[in-house]
């Protein structure tokens, strides 16, 4: 069961451009707090639409979603999550599922976009901080982070005796509350025009329980695109 | 991809056919019961019309899914040549709302069956899977506790062994050298093109029951 993650993105103060610097700025912020770089991470969101015979999509039943996402997470590769954000619904398949529509050839991948930069330890918390842009160019499309927490339980003698995953979002959110809040003092204190936002996911639309699950991630991401799509438009 | 041979037994001859199998493999039999649905594409959805099956494991405490898609046959003189069809398929496990999902981008339910029966899988110059199964019709939708049998006192049989570009004719050799063994219960050709019951599986039936399984071959 993989641990309970918030997924943030870096939302410019008004008037303020998206650069690499910020970027740079947050990952000297991981490190002023004692992170460790531990290795790359990337995740990926695929943009599928549907095909249709004659090539016009008016021909199609207005039932017929006009876009699924793909979701291919770096922590689970041999996972992949296909959402039908339209109908809040959530499938879990694995590697194999981009062949089988490909196959199927209804619906075509046509753009993605990564997800990709540096992981952090620090302490018990992991986390990653990255750039977002398009397969098909450097364009910078957003910034965002990532952290997840272990929590260590300790027994009457205070000695450890068990180290597992914060799983349930509502009992641990006090615990992530925290950290966001010493992780956004820091960035603070580096006067950037902007902040980070934490991504509010609606995960029960989607019938998923507190109970913490990859599925949850693939949500988060794509919970993410619309103010990252947002805050591109508005620059223009 | 895989390589796949089909063929139609009497139900009154598979428990023979078991004991053979049995014999042969030297691996116990696995018990298969699986909720098929075939889904085809809407109207106007997708370059061609496209179908899709969607197989729920029902033996595990907590049925699992599968998405499979099964493409066409290999083509050309060399296939037409052997006796066993090579196709390409491309599985993939899914969450339990994968019926839900397929509705929602625009499948439509076809057909769905319950098959039961079992499988030996071994290897055998490849890694091959024996199914024998019988076939049953919902006579409600996705009711798989009320069905009846769409062939009476008729199983199928299936002979499916993985393979790739670079091996296919060596898995193709395994499974026809396979086949050769369980001629005289069964006839097994390519899907699609059944040759019916062998007028030897009665003797054959009779000797291997008697017999006390698979030691004869």
């Amino acid at each position: 069961m993989p641990p309970v993650k918030w997924l943030m993105h870096w939302h410019p103060s008004p008037g303020a451009t998206l650069n690499s610097q910020i970027l740079t700025e947050a990952c000297s912020c991981a490190e002023a707090l004692g992170g460790t770089k531990d290795g790359r991470w990337k995740t990926s969101i695929f943009f599928y639409r549907p095909i249709t015979r004659d090539g016009s999509a008016g021909q199609l039943s207005p039932d017929v979603p006009r876009e699924l996402l793909g979701v291919a997470l770096h922590e689970r590769p041999g996972l992949y999550f296909s959402i039908v954000r339209a109908q809040h619904i959530v499938l879990q398949a694995d590697a194999a599922f981009p062949q089988v529509m490909e196959k199927l050839q209804s619906y075509r991948a046509r753009v993605s976009l990564n997800f990709e930069g540096i992981q952090y330890q620090m302490g018990d918390f992991c986390l990653r901080i990255g750039k977002c842009v398009p397969n098909n160019s450097e364009t910078l499309r957003g910034i965002l982070m990532e952290f997840d927490s272990m929590f260590n339980i300790f027994s009457a003698n205070n000695r450890k005796v068990e180290y597992y995953p914060l799983s349930s979002i509502e009992k641990s959110r006090a615990i992530m509350e925290d950290f966001f809040e010493v992780w956004q003092e820091t960035v603070a204190k580096k006067s950037l025009p902007g902040r980070f936002i934490h991504v509010e996911t609606n995960f029960s639309e989607y019938h998923l329980s507190d109970q913490y699950s990859f599925q949850h991630t693939a949500l988060q991401y794509a919970a993410c695109l619309q103010p990252l799509m947002a805050a591109v438009s508005a620059r223009g | 991809m895989e390589c796949v041979v089909q063929g139609i037994i009497e139900t009154k001859h598979v428990e023979a056919l078991e004991v053979l199998l049995q014999g042969l493999s030297g691996v116990p039999k696995e018990h298969v019961r699986v909720h098929e649905l075939c889904l085809k594409s809407g109207p106007n959805l997708g370059v061609v019309p496209s179908e899709v099956r969607l197989l729920c494991d029902l033996t595990q405490p907590t049925p699992s899914w599968t998405i499979r898609h099964v493409g066409g046959a290999m083509r050309g003189a060399g296939a037409e040549q052997i006796s066993v069809l090579v196709r390409t398929i491309v599985e993939s496990k899914a969450s339990k709302n994968v019926l839900h999902y397929f509705y929602t981008i625009g499948y439509k339910l076809d057909h769905e069956l319950l098959k039961v029966g079992f499988a030996f899988r071994f290897h055998r110059g490849a890694q091959i899977t024996v199914t024998v199964t019988s076939a049953n019709k919902m006579q409600r939708l996705h009711a798989t506790d009320d069905v009846v049998a769409v062939a009476n006192g008729i199983q199928l049989v299936e002979i499916t062994a993985p393979a790739a570009a670079d091996n296919y004719n060596d898995v193709v050799s395994a499974v026809t050298a396979f086949c050769e063994y369980l001629a005289p219960l069964l006839h097994l050709s390519k899907p699609g093109h059944s040759t019916g019951t062998v007028a030897t599986a009665a003797a054959a039936a009779a000797s291997l029951m008697s017999s006390g399984g698979g030691k004869t071959v």
